[in-house]
């Protein structure tokens, strides 16, 4: 950016006369910078930023894997979730969104779940029969829609969960690994 | 003697220069996937959703920065065939546009980031109120409220770039979003982890330890590159700033330009971690290109 060169030219040439705003491929015409006794090696900031940003994401991953070794907080929820355990084809390597600590109106929460439930349990048939193969994934906007209308009373709801977008960062990559019964599975019911 | 000691000190950090055939492919490249995605949704109804229309910023976004490479490339090789003059004025008024460009994508970027955390975090934590939480209008009221002070912020700190006022809060500004987006993300990693721990205590699932290593790799991922391509620019502008004379900052400063390219990389690897992760718009593609032939 040339903008940048406006500023060191201001603070270092302010002798030079002439102007001090040209195009030009070498973006800092240095004034006198020495490079005599150096202690370091010279390109040691360069190094130094690049060593100190891999070491900062290795440590931010290590940090994370060892976020799935430890316990887990949420060890009071078990026994409803336990209740209600029939759903299985959502991949869950990431966000699922299904639970946290926060519970809202219980009814409200008992209709939406049973609904959700059933809507899911929908999808969850028709992911088996036909993507077998590179499994069932959450950002399954088509798979909504391909939900056989006659499921009777529940297709207006319907039609409001095939707006619901779960993260696409919880899909896997090409090469996933995780095969039908590999999945992490079972959608507990939402306690938001 | 003294230009020639002059000249004797400047070569011992020249200026590392990416070739022209290289940086060309990149910017073309970047741009080129970008506008795939935003030619996707928009032809595709299905894609007409608050997390495509985030991700759609963030293909913008790069687009800008890429196009700002390139057309800076293109005008400085005009210069040199001489059509442009050094000195004019339209060429400074235009390098200024060129420069509140160019920090007009870097903000849309990080911004756009940081909507696109904010909303997996609320698709995650408020599930069942989502599509009342983050209706089509609000999305696009909150993208053109991002735009909106982006484009103020990004003339204001190209026209001010002279004070040092403005690229302190410049460089305070990434750090602090890099680091509420990986508190997002935590938090939702967090609670991914803790399901899954729910679940492998079921005696009738089976699961995968290296599903949850998936999860820390996409976390990763997505901070790592970011990071990677956009602090080495950041610490530039710090160095120009604040030690332009230190030998040390001076041979930091010499690798600028790998440093662009570094930033037209991103523009090419954001696609890739955002936007072609989902199926649907995969499959859009598929059909774009099936049917053009």
């Amino acid at each position: 950016m040339s903008a940048l060169r406006l500023i060191s030219n201001r603070t270092s040439q302010q002798a030079l006369s002439n102007s001090d705003y040209t195009w030009d491929y070498e973006y800092y015409e240095y004034g006198p910078v020495s490079f005599e006794g150096l202690k370091a090696h010279k390109y040691s900031i360069v190094i130094g930023f690049w060593v100190g940003l891999a070491v900062f994401v290795i440590f931010m991953f290590f940090v994370l894997t060892l976020l799935t070794k430890t316990g887990a907080p949420h060890q009071d929820n078990a026994e409803i979730s336990d209740k209600r355990f029939h759903m299985n084809s959502f991949v869950a390597d990431f966000g699922k969104p299904l639970e946290s600590e926060r519970v809202f109106s219980p009814q409200m929460a008992e209709e939406s779940q049973s609904l959700f439930h059933f809507c899911i349990n929908e999808v969850g048939h028709m992911n088996k029969e036909k993507e077998s193969q590179k499994g069932p994934s959450l950002q399954s906007n088509t798979h909504f829609q391909e939900v056989p209308k006659s499921s009777g009373i529940f297709e207006e709801d319907l039609h409001c969960l095939t707006k619901f977008n779960i993260p696409n960062f919880v899909n896997t990559e090409q090469n996933s690994s995780l095969g039908e019964d590999d999945l992490l599975i079972s959608e507990p019911p939402i306690i938001l | 003697e003294n230009i020639s000691d002059f000249s004797l000190n400047i070569t011992d950090c020249t200026q590392v220069v990416v070739p022209e055939e290289v940086f060309f492919t990149v910017a073309a490249a970047g741009i080129l996937e970008n506008l795939l995605i935003l030619i996707a949704v928009v032809r595709n109804k299905n894609l007409h959703l608050p997390m495509y229309f985030f991700i759609c910023s963030l293909a913008i976004s790069d687009m800008l920065g890429s196009l700002y490479k390139t057309l800076e490339n293109i005008f400085i090789i005009l210069c040199k065939m001489g059509y442009l003059t050094r000195h004019g004025d339209f060429e400074k008024k235009l390098d200024d546009a060129m420069d509140s460009m160019f920090i007009l994508s870097l903000l849309g970027s990080i911004f756009s980031l940081l909507a696109i955390a904010a909303d997996r975090y609320i698709t995650i934590f408020y599930a069942l109120r989502y599509h009342n939480i983050m209706t089509l209008r609000r999305a696009l009221v909150i993208l053109a409220i991002i735009w909106a002070f982006c484009a103020g912020s990004s003339i204001a700190i190209a026209l001010f770039s002279y004070e040092a006022a403005t690229v302190i809060p410049f460089t305070i500004l990434f750090p602090l979003m890099m680091f509420f987006i990986l508190c997002l993300y935590v938090h939702m990693f967090l609670l991914a982890r803790s399901h899954a721990k729910k679940i492998a205590s079921l005696p009738s699932s089976t699961v995968h330890h290296r599903t949850n290593m998936k999860g820390a790799i996409t976390l990763t991922i997505f901070l790592g590159v970011f990071l990677c391509c956009w602090a080495p620019f950041v610490l530039h502008i710090l160095l120009a700033r604040f030690c332009p004379h230190n030998p040390y900052c001076a041979c930091y400063m010499s690798i600028f330009h790998v440093n662009g390219t570094l930033i037209m990389c991103n523009a090419i690897i954001n696609p890739m971690i955002f936007a072609f992760r989902s199926p649907e718009l995969r499959s859009t593609f598929k059909k774009m290109f099936y049917c053009s032939r």
